[in-house]
């Protein structure tokens, strides 16, 4: 059993998407508001089980990653937890996003192309706070967490796999774990949606922000393509073209094509980055 | 009488002049990055082992030849400068998954004590730095030999030293066993007089 846990692919697929399950359950189970909590400390589990525990003050990156991604799981839960919404709450998640990505760039800030880096993940990371969440199909009360949770699941797999591809393995494992993350939590709201997507599920986005940072700024991996897995935050805008489908089946086909829709970005992303490597993968 | 005395007192002056021994001050020497090699074996997968170096090291050794144990060193090596003799390995390396070069551009050991265990043999303990973190480690040191090398006319001085150290006590986990833990570390030094 252990062997099979220190499998580096088990690390990055089943272990965090059992675990997710898990806490999302878990959650759903206590307070159901609080259940998209459950991407993020899935992804904080598994960071401790593969990485662990990093050190208080965090000498690296990684482990500024890591603390940065506990204070905003801490401000989703709570702000999930008091049924706060609106321009407030978007502009803490913000000013959590922005000290985040500040903590982690600053040793790194040497040069004119990692200052222009940092002000596009700033970018991205105030959408991240400020966009608004998809609109439920046919409901007013809930945002829909399908399309949101799609976004989050392709900018990480692209994270992943530019990394992979890159250079950085560690960095990989970390975000398709939290990709899988992101799929335990789409597999209970699939096909009927169960949750909401809530600000807890946005601090989940932004920690695929802080990842895609720390593969910028700190390796040699080539995450200009990530540029081409941006339109994956779109999915909730993409989709209300998406056909609504009546019944069960047709519930489960919508969601389904939705996912599709936010992956395929990414998966641009990756082949972009693998070409540019001339194809060659790097010597595990 | 007077004279008597000053004859006694001049003859135990000069007499524990010659009996005491004179005690050699430490010898500033700087590493002379041309011979030095600063090289690591470390197990892959349990098919081989891999060997590599750091082509970028530098530092300066105070020697006392007569108080060894007073002698000191301290070593500075680029992690930038890794080199398994493959780009993309060496790429690896320097990512976040090993040495993170970015953020830790060097390594640092400084010695706190020597131990002669030999006539020219002794175990030089010392705190490296590796990843932000401060571990003691103990290495096996050989002092070679000392004068003017006839290559470059220059006074030096040549140590070997060897040594094992685990890579996850710094917080250098990726891979680890499959990767090896313990790294054998294969120095050689020539250090010139500054």
């Amino acid at each position: 059993m252990s062997e099979l846990l220190q499998d580096p692919f088990v690390q990055s697929s089943a272990l965090p998407l059992v675990v997710s399950l898990i806490l999302v359950g878990a959650l759903h189970l206590l307070r159901r508001p609080l259940a998209a909590a459950g991407i993020a400390a899935g992804f904080l589990v598994v960071f401790v089980m593969v990485v662990g525990l990093p050190a208080l003050p965090p000498p690296s990156s990684m482990g500024k990653l890591f603390w940065s991604s506990a204070i905003g799981l801490l401000l989703g839960v709570a702000a999930d937890a008091a049924g706060l919404r609106g321009r407030a709450v978007s502009a803490a998640l913000a000013a959590w996003l922005a000290g985040s990505l500040l903590w982690i760039a600053l040793p790194a800030l040497d040069s004119m192309a990692a200052v222009v880096s940092v002000v596009i993940l700033l970018a991205v990371a105030a959408w991240v706070a400020f966009a608004r969440a998809s609109q439920t199909h046919g409901s007013e009360k809930a945002e829909s967490p399908t399309a949101p949770a799609a976004s989050l699941l392709a900018i990480a797999l692209a994270v992943g796999g530019t990394a992979l591809i890159g250079s950085s393995a560690s960095i990989a494992q970390m975000a398709l774990a939290l990709a899988a993350s992101a799929g335990g939590f789409l597999l209970w709201n699939w096909p009927v949606e169960r949750h909401g997507w809530g600000v807890s599920g946005r601090v989940a986005t932004g920690i695929a922000v802080l990842l895609a940072a720390v593969l910028t700024l700190f390796t040699q991996a080539q995450t200009a393509v990530l540029l081409l897995a941006l339109p994956a935050l779109l999915a909730g805008h993409v989709s209300r073209f998406v056909p609504q489908g009546r019944g069960l089946i047709g519930r489960a086909a919508s969601s389904a094509a939705v996912t599709v829709v936010a992956v395929l970005p990414a998966l641009v992303a990756i082949g972009a980055a693998y070409a540019l490597t001339g194809g060659e993968a790097s010597p595990y | 009488m007077k004279k008597t005395l000053f004859a006694a007192a001049l003859f135990v002056a000069t007499a524990a002049g010659t009996l005491t021994p004179a005690f050699a001050a430490p010898v500033s020497y700087k590493i002379d990055p041309a011979h030095t090699a600063v090289a690591f074996i470390v197990n892959h997968i349990g098919f081989s082992n891999v060997i590599g170096r750091f082509n970028t090291v530098g530092g300066d050794i105070s020697f006392d030849k007569d108080a060894v144990e007073k002698s000191t060193v301290n070593v500075t090596i680029d992690s930038t400068s890794i080199d398994t003799n493959h780009a993309k390995r060496d790429e690896h390396l320097r990512s976040p998954d090993f040495f993170n070069a970015k953020e830790f551009p060097k390594l640092t050991f400084k010695s706190t004590k020597i131990e002669k265990t030999g006539d020219k043999t002794g175990k030089l303990h010392g705190d490296l730095t590796m990843l932000g973190v401060t571990k003691p480690v103990v290495l096996d040191i050989t002092f070679n030999k000392d004068g003017v090398s006839p290559a470059s006319k220059l006074e030096t001085a040549g140590f070997s030293a060897r040594g094992t150290v685990k890579r996850t006590d710094f917080g250098m986990k990726y891979g680890a066993p499959a990767v090896g833990d313990d790294i054998q570390l294969l120095i050689e030094i020539e250090a010139v007089k500054s």
